[in-house]
């Protein structure tokens, strides 16, 4: 692993985010190539959190444009201020100014409303993190769109003239795969797929973002998440869930994994009624009683054994 | 990193420390993976070879971990191109480790691993004929036993119970139903367009409720009222049946399938008899006759028996959550001519409903007058659908307009 990489690597760890080497290293590559990198993967794994840490640990600003259905451009790039506009040119009606003047004045920096992507290519110190948010939400016309501002990083506004980025912003945008992103899209980004994370990310990942929580406890944790993720639900719990979890469990001064906290916590990391239902009482218990003195080398096995057991007992529910 | 791409990885660095000195090389060699890549329907074209030459300039080209990641990054470009990219990965540079494992036990004989890659780094690319053999444009595989036996499976054959020739079709009868159902496939997207460009205007002021908002100032504007989108474009899901018992009809409605995902856009479409294949991509941009004729060659068991409920429990389970929202219609072509369990074909009806916005199911066999949905299969899914409607013939087809809106 070449130096940079490394520096990438610490950098984020340093911002508690456990990374994993591909991270770094597609991280390590935008940045070098100048490259947006476009991150996929499920909910709760920790895409958007990327890029706030790349921000902070860049000591850069970072702006963060949603998408979602029928956002525009308006909304995304820049809009003027009309209520303003309006109310200066009521003010100056009954002085007799030069139109063209009084025209310049409203069209000018201050009547200007920034949108996130407008701010992200307009910043004078250094260069931004831009998160361009659950692309795949938007419209196809708005990521047309999105393609033309990320290959030229410039805008033209007609009454302004054209605006382009003194400094590129280094952009990360985020998907869940609701629909397939266009090719074009996708060939100007470096793409990185985040999955759930293996058992060990997720015990470093519980140790370093709960502090205080005991070794035992947070391995059970993890390891009750690596197996629970096997079992069809409606709603797989990702990273966040753990994290919540632990802090419930760490609120209630539990010192490990007992049936009756389990199943009284499961609603903080399972978060639909339905699976809820189907884990509730014997699959719970399944899990809980054979998950003691399992060694690391062991766990794999105990996954599979004890997914195989749930899905059967799940399923005849 | 992950445990797939270490193996694949190692292989790449063997070869990466030799390359560093001849950047020559890198670059054919690079060049050659890009192609095979593209062979495999990977997202592989001179920009991305570009991009991967770049980024090998800024990685340690001698560390495995390094350049797989960094050619990951650049070619694959969503989570199924993975372990294609694996494989090729493994396979590319397997093949040149091998040759240079030839070239170095027949020129060092005495030394040592750590001298012969010493070594092998002035001696420069004699391998390079060789590699030839595993690009897709090189002169054939001959002479590599070892590389036949492990030549990229394309498609795994256990499951092609039977392939069809669509090219034994009457070419003129195939023209004719083509240009039908092409029209039927544009009028049904132009009243899909009609509602795209209310909604553009969407963004746009409305000056009527403007003037009138504003009154309360005086005739002074300063609240602006904007039109809102008010109807979303429903997306298509299709999951059309190419089990034996739906051989006639089956050509038919892909062809609709095709016409429709090459107007509409916003179109994914699925083919099953005993599994279910996703072929949007198939779709997308080739002429009809060659997609039919890809499809046929390279889906499993085309014209087999029929497992409804199967593929539809595979399709809920890998592609449901990610495609399917309460904006989705989903629409099965099927005869519902089930051999499957009935229980199994419920429960994927029942999840398929609750996802979506809408289920249609056609089924040809409705065309006729004394077709009852008797077969198991048939009545169960019936409780989970909002439209059920006949598939036989163009007019069949035309009507269907009608059904393609998400009513909330």
């Amino acid at each position: 692993m070449i130096e940079g990489i490394r520096r990438i690597q610490d950098m984020m760890e340093r911002e508690q985010y456990v990374t994993d080497r591909a991270v770094a290293t597609t991280a390590f590559l935008a940045m070098e190539l100048k490259k947006p990198v476009l991150i996929e993967g499920q909910a709760g794994v920790g895409k958007t959190e990327i890029a706030k840490v790349l921000a902070t640990a860049l000591d850069t600003e970072l702006i963060r444009l949603q998408c979602y259905e029928g956002l525009d451009v308006n909304t995304a790039l820049y809009e003027w201020n009309y209520p303003k506009q309006m109310l200066r040119i009521k003010m100056e009606e009954g002085s007799h100014r030069d139109v063209t003047q009084q025209e310049s004045e409203i069209f000018s920096d201050q009547f200007l409303l920034k949108r996130p992507l407008l701010r992200a290519i307009s910043n004078q110190e250094k260069a931004p993190v831009l998160l361009i948010d659950e692309v795949d939400r938007a419209d196809e016309e708005f990521e047309a769109f999105l393609l033309e501002i990320l290959s030229d990083f410039q805008v033209t506004i007609p009454e302004l003239g054209t605006i382009s980025a003194k400094f590129r912003p280094y952009v990360v945008l985020t998907s869940n795969r609701t629909r397939e992103l266009s090719d074009a899209l996708k060939r100007r980004c470096l793409y990185l797929w985040i999955d759930y994370p293996t058992f060990d990310k997720e015990l470093r990942i519980v140790t370093r973002k709960v502090p205080g929580i005991n070794e035992r406890l947070a391995r059970q944790i993890a390891m009750f998440m690596q197996a629970i993720r096997q079992v069809r639900l409606n709603k797989t719990p990702g990273v966040a869930e753990t994290l919540d979890w632990a802090m419930a469990m760490m609120a209630l001064h539990q010192e490990h994994l007992d049936p009756e906290t389990v199943s009284e916590t499961l609603g903080s990391f399972i978060k639909d009624r339905d699976d809820v239902a189907k884990l509730r009482g014997k699959p719970l218990d399944i899990m809980l009683s054979s998950m003691n003195g399992v060694e690391e080398e062991d766990l794999q096995a105990w996954i599979q054994s004890v997914t195989q057991r749930l899905e059967k007992e799940v399923a005849t529910r | 990193m992950d445990s797939v791409g270490d193996a694949a990885a190692r292989e790449g660095s063997r070869y990466a420390l030799k390359s560093r000195a001849k950047h020559a090389d890198l670059q054919r060699h690079v060049m050659a993976f890009g192609r095979e890549l593209r062979a495999r329907e990977l997202l592989s074209t001179s920009s991305e070879i570009v991009d991967s030459l770049r980024c090998m300039e800024m990685v340690d080209v001698a560390d495995r971990g390094d350049v797989y990641l960094g050619m990951r990054s650049v070619f694959v470009s969503r989570p199924e191109d993975v372990p294609i990219f694996d494989e090729v990965f493994n396979q590319f540079w397997r093949n040149i480790a091998r040759i240079d494992e030839i070239d170095e036990t027949a020129n060092n004989d005495d030394m040592s691993p750590d001298d012969q890659a010493g070594d092998q780094m002035e001696e420069g690319g004699e391998g390079q004929e060789q590699l030839q053999l595993s690009s897709p444009d090189g002169d054939g595989g001959e002479g590599d036993e070892e590389g036949d036996e492990e030549a990229l499976p394309l498609y795994s054959p256990v499951e092609m119970l039977a392939s069809k020739d669509f090219s034994r079709f009457q070419a003129d009868e195939m023209q004719e139903i083509a240009r039908a159902v092409l029209v039927i496939a544009k009028r049904l997207a132009t009243r899909e367009s009609r509602r795209v460009r209310v909604s553009t205007k969407g963004h746009q002021i409305d000056p009527r409720r403007t003037m009138r908002r504003n009154m309360k100032y005086g005739g002074t504007i300063l609240e602006l009222a904007r039109r809102r989108r008010k109807i979303r474009k429903p997306k298509l899901v299709l999951i059309c049946d190419v089990s034996r018992s739906m051989d006639t009809y089956s050509r038919f409605l892909l062809q609709f399938i095709h016409a429709l995902q090459n107007t509409i856009g916003r179109v994914e479409s699925f083919v099953f008899s005993t599994t279910l294949t996703r072929v949007t991509d198939y779709f997308r941009h080739e002429e009809i006759l060659e997609a039919l004729d890809r499809i046929a060659r390279e889906v499993h068991d085309w014209s087999g028996g029929t497992r409804i409920g199967q593929s539809l429990t595979t399709f809920n389970a890998q592609y449901a959550k990610q495609l399917v929202t309460r904006n989705s219609i989903v629409l099965i072509l099927s005869d519902g001519l089930d051999t499957g369990d009935a229980e199994i074909l419920r429960l994927a009806m029942e999840e398929i409903e609750e996802r979506a916005g809408k289920v249609i199911w056609l089924n040809p066999l409705l065309g006729s007058k004394d077709y009852r949905p008797l077969a198991r299969g048939m009545s169960t899914a019936l409780e989970h659908v909002d439209v059920f409607a006949p598939a036989h013939n163009l007019s069949s087809l035309e009507d269907l307009g009608r059904h393609l809106v998400v009513r909330r």
